[in-house]
């Protein structure tokens, strides 16, 4: 029997109005009968007009049918919706702590981002504060750095109206003295507007403090530790061993979110009157310069003005290229990383993904909570059908059961806040920063309750709305359709959860392999064993009698003095030219590091070709150099012994040995070409050797006694080159930690989720599997059936996870010049991993169901 | 004349007549099919509707409900009868009409 079209008469009955609507389909289906006597499908056409024609105010539905519940009906679905959650406390725990978990996981993220990005934005100007960065080529490279030429900040102040101050500011090491307490702390030299440009709150004194030029600012706890108060305005400190300063401030300690750090401020010109900026040129990049710009000024124009600055001055050799640039203050933490110039990169991109982490937990936790509530709604179904032949409303039976989704997302929310208040002190440890949940802000617990009605809304709308649309006849019947459509959404967001569980543990294990592969990289020296001091105090004059002493004493057995500890670089050279070279050479550049004697015997480095530097055994050693490898091969030497290289002040240097690569920089990195001198001082550190003979606590206390003879003004240090090569994973291990951390979570979760809903379809399929057994199948092909649905959609997420995670991977990988492989095998281990997991927590249900007695399952209740 | 001033349009008057003429017979597809026979040309159904709808809230018309045929996807066939207000409203109109053509001079029009 032909049909009017199914969709128009479904619109019809949805908009008309009941008392209207008998005669209208009535007489449109008559027509319509007529009609498709003779052309059906123009019937149809002309069904779908006329139906169209109807919607007129005449026959339109009323549709404010929804009358708000009296105060009554909203208590009663509280106490209703509580009772429920009691009645099925399995259930509700399930559910409960899957959200809380996600919960957790996201506050502990969103905090962590909220603290990321407020460096440096306490200051009042912080939006008109910049810092200049120079950019310049290196290698055909392009570099960026942030700092610039002394000359430059008195230059900008001076010519440019736009701009209102300009300061310098540079990190120096000096043991500070008062009285009988002596500390070796990190300052820095700055100019007198610094206290102005930047907020840094004073509890003593006043901003102008650093004009003058016998004065020094101290933090609170410097202050504290030299003079036990802070109290101590016009007191005197000894810097340096020979000057003294009074304390014109004392300010407030820094707050970790900052990019600044120093423990107090000495006068710029203070490092002029020790001659340390004798041959200052613009060249030379020494101070970190901020500007403040003045109000309503465009950072853009002035940086158009301002770029060639340094180019002007220099005309040729290192410098000639160099621009300058502006980059925000309140940018300067989160944007460290330069692509082509120009700082786009870095933190944010950390920030950023894990922001994208923290919403992927909630969504999988709120899956979890939508899958657990639908798979549990038809357990109401009965309620349901009673409630609308009592003449409920549909509005009110969604109001209901989202009233009870938002009661378990407030219980959820309340755990989450006690985890989130535990947890916190092992993450700030791990991450190294001081975040704190700020429990008495009104703006906390409005976001609070923001969040709680969201989520119980979005997460309870779904189930709520496949609850009220039961149809009371058939739900009390006990027969109602499952969900209908091709896919099963309760499968769909199965498979989207693991997923996501699948390509954060793949991404967790990346990770894991990355610190593993740059961690078995061999350092090309042994840090084991090696301690170093800087050179400071009588330890420069003295040096002959400490490298004898220590050895004697048997706690060491090898002295060498360098340019910088073997764990960082602080010198470079370009401009060197040798036999063979050509000018593009000359923009190459070299790592520059220094020894005096034995520096292979104390760092255990190799020597491949010729000698090891002695300026004891060879005095011509001062005009001589080693070269690493790389650097070999960059200069493109055959016969590198006895070449004579030139440096950019036009002395001479020859070469008088190969070294084999060794890590200064970052394990990461390829391994840059270094050139070695013998200078006769010049050194900044001595280092040494400690004997494996002994306990290294003996070895310790002998050298500390050594130096404190030949040092008595200096604490002695000590400082580990072990412990300060493996800092440099540290921001890997950190990744590696929360990423581990997080995949288990979504693990977990999904786990939970997977787990209701196996329990679900396994309560569905009771009937089935009775008849299933007596027919005589055993209990574990019974088990195999079920279980083996589940194992398809861990299949589909496999599929669609595994090309994910390797994207991202691989994406994150390339930003490491020396990166561990991504073998097919892992992606491989961790689907069979995601597989046996989702085996493991559907067979306790899958048995359970297989078990069950034919009789029990096969009565008709 | 006692008259509540309801107005009726011209369609509605057309289909008021037919169903007066259709007399317990009177529903939906019959006026229509009736009309546009009368009329000759095609109308919509969702017009007489009004129509009906329109005047039964004025009062013109009474309806009730009939029986479930087949060809109606089962729903019910509504009737419509002419209440004495909407014949009292008909014989007006036609009485007015009427006197009008009464004025109009015996000449041969074009």
């Amino acid at each position: 029997m032909r049909q009017p079209p199914k969709l128009a008469r479904k619109f019809l009955r949805w908009f008309c109005r009941e008392d209207c609507i008998e005669e209208i389909e009535g007489d449109l289906t008559e027509v319509f009968m007529k009609d498709s006597d003779g052309s059906p499908r123009l019937a149809k056409w002309k069904f779908v007009y006329r139906t169209l024609k109807y919607l007129r105010p005449e026959f339109l539905k009323s549709f404010a049918k929804y009358r708000p519940d009296s105060f009554g009906m909203i208590k009663s679905y509280f106490k209703i919706g509580w009772r429920n959650i009691l009645r099925s406390k399995g259930y509700s725990f399930i559910n409960v702590s899957g959200l809380a978990i996600g919960l957790t996981a996201a506050m502990l993220i969103l905090l962590w981002v909220q603290n990321e990005m407020s460096y440096d934005r306490f200051h009042a100007h912080a939006d008109r504060i910049y810092q200049v960065y120079s950019r310049d080529l290196n290698n055909g490279q392009i570099e960026v750095w942030g700092n610039t030429s002394a000359l430059l900040a008195p230059e900008l102040l001076q010519s440019y109206a736009e701009i209102e101050n300009a300061v310098r500011h540079r990190n120096v090491f000096f043991l500070a003295k008062a009285g009988e307490h002596r500390f070796n702390e990190m300052g820095a030299f700055a100019d007198p507007g610094f206290l102005n440009m930047f907020s840094f709150p004073l509890v003593k004194g006043t901003r102008n403090a650093l004009a003058d030029e016998s004065g020094i600012v101290l933090t609170r706890s410097m202050a504290v530790k030299l003079f036990g108060t802070i109290d101590c305005l016009g007191r005197d400190v000894e810097v340096n061993d020979n000057d003294v300063f009074k304390v014109t401030a004392v300010m407030d300690d820094l707050p970790l979110n900052t990019n600044l750090e120093f423990s107090y401020l000495l006068p710029w010109n203070y490092m002029t009157r020790l001659g340390w900026d004798k041959n200052q040129t613009w060249a030379w990049t020494n101070a970190g310069t901020y500007v403040l710009l003045r109000e309503g000024q465009d950072e853009a124009s002035l940086e158009s003005k301002v770029s060639n600055i340094v180019k002007r001055y220099i005309r040729e050799g290192d410098g000639a290229t160099r621009e300058v640039f502006l980059h925000p203050l309140t940018k300067v933490h989160l944007y460290n990383k330069a692509e082509n110039g120009n700082l786009t990169g870095g933190q944010i991109e950390t920030v950023r993904m894990f922001t994208l982490i923290a919403g992927l937990v909630v969504l999988i936790a709120c899956i979890n909570f939508i899958n657990l509530s639908t798979a549990r709604s038809e357990k109401r179904a009965r309620e349901v059908g009673v409630r609308k032949i009592m003449g409920a409303y549909n509005g009110s039976l969604i109001a209901q059961f989202l009233v009870e989704s938002t009661l378990l997302v407030m219980l959820a929310c309340s755990i989450a806040l006690l985890l989130v208040g535990l947890s916190l002190p092992l993450f700030n440890q791990v991450m190294e920063t001081s975040l704190h949940l700020e429990l008495f802000q009104f703006q906390f617990w409005l976001y609070a309750v923001a969040i709680i009605l969201l989520t119980g809304l979005l997460a309870g709308s779904y189930p709520a709305i496949i609850l009220s649309s039961y149809q009371p006849a058939k739900a009390l019947k006990g027969t109602f359709s499952r969900i209908k459509g091709a896919v099963d959404p309760r499968k769909l967001l199965v498979v989207v959860q693991f997923t996501a569980a699948l390509t954060l543990s793949i991404s967790a294990v990346v990770v894991q392999r990355q610190i593993k592969y740059a961690q078995d990289r061999k350092p090309g020296y042994d840090p084991e064993d090696i301690a170093y001091e800087f050179l400071q105090g009588k330890i420069p004059l003295h040096f002959e009698a400490i490298k004898n002493e220590l050895i004697a004493s048997g706690a060491v057995t090898s002295v060498t003095r360098t340019f910088s500890p073997i764990v960082r670089i602080w010198n470079n050279a370009t401009g060197l030219t040798w036999q063979g070279s050509n000018d593009a050479d000359k923009t190459t550049n070299f790592l520059l590091f220094g020894a005096d004697a034995d520096m292979s015997t104390t760092f255990a480095t190799r020597i491949l070709l010729g000698r090891d530097l002695d300026i004891y055994m060879h005095p011509s050693d001062t005009a001589a150099v080693l070269l690493n490898e790389a650097a070999v091969k960059a200069m493109r030497m055959d016969n590198p012994i006895g070449e004579m290289l030139r440096d950019s002040d036009g002395m001479n240097w020859q070469v008088v040995g190969v070294v084999q690569d060794f890590i200064m920089d970052s394990p990461y990195n390829k391994i840059s070409p270094m050139i070695i001198q013998g200078w006769r001082d010049r050194y900044g550190v001595i280092n040494y050797r400690f004997n494996k003979e002994n306990s290294y606590a003996d070895n310790v206390k002998k050298a500390e006694m050594v130096f404190k003879t030949n040092n008595p003004e200096y604490p002695f240090e000590c400082i580990s080159a072990q412990s300060n090569y493996l800092r440099k994973f540290r921001l890997e291990v950190q990744t590696g930690v929360l990423a581990s951390w997080f995949a288990g979570l979504t693990i977990l979760i999904s786990c939970l989720g997977l787990f209701g809903l196996a329990t679900y379809l396994a309560e569905s399929r009771t009937k089935e599997v009775g008849v299933r057994k007596v027919l005589g199948a055993t209990t574990f092909q019974i088990t195999s059936m079920l279980a083996l649905g589940f194992v398809k959609l861990v299949v589909i997420s496999i599929v669609i996870g595994t090309p994910a995670a390797w994207y991202i991977a691989d994406n994150w990988l390339q930003s490491y010049d020396y990166r561990t492989p991504l073998n097919l095998w892992i992606f491989l281990l961790m689907g069979l991993i995601a597989i046996l997991i989702a085996l493991i927590t559907v067979s306790t249900q899958a048995i359970k169901a297989a078990m069950m007695n034919p009789v029990k399952s096969l009565r008709n209740e | 004349m006692s008259m509540t001033h309801h107005s009726l349009g011209e369609f509605e008057e057309l289909v008021l007549l037919m169903v007066a003429a259709l007399h317990d017979e009177a529903y939906g597809v019959a006026i229509l099919e009736h009309l546009e026979e009368k009329l000759d040309k095609k109308l919509n159904i969702s017009a007489v509707h009004v129509a009906l709808k329109r005047m039964e809230d004025k009062g013109f018309v009474k309806s009730r409900f009939g029986g479930i045929t087949e060809d109606r996807g089962g729903r019910r066939k509504k009737y419509y009868v002419v209440t004495a207000l909407g014949k009292r409203m008909l014989d007006t109109q036609h009485e007015v009409r009427t006197s009008l053509y009464k004025q109009i001079p015996k000449i041969s029009f074009g």
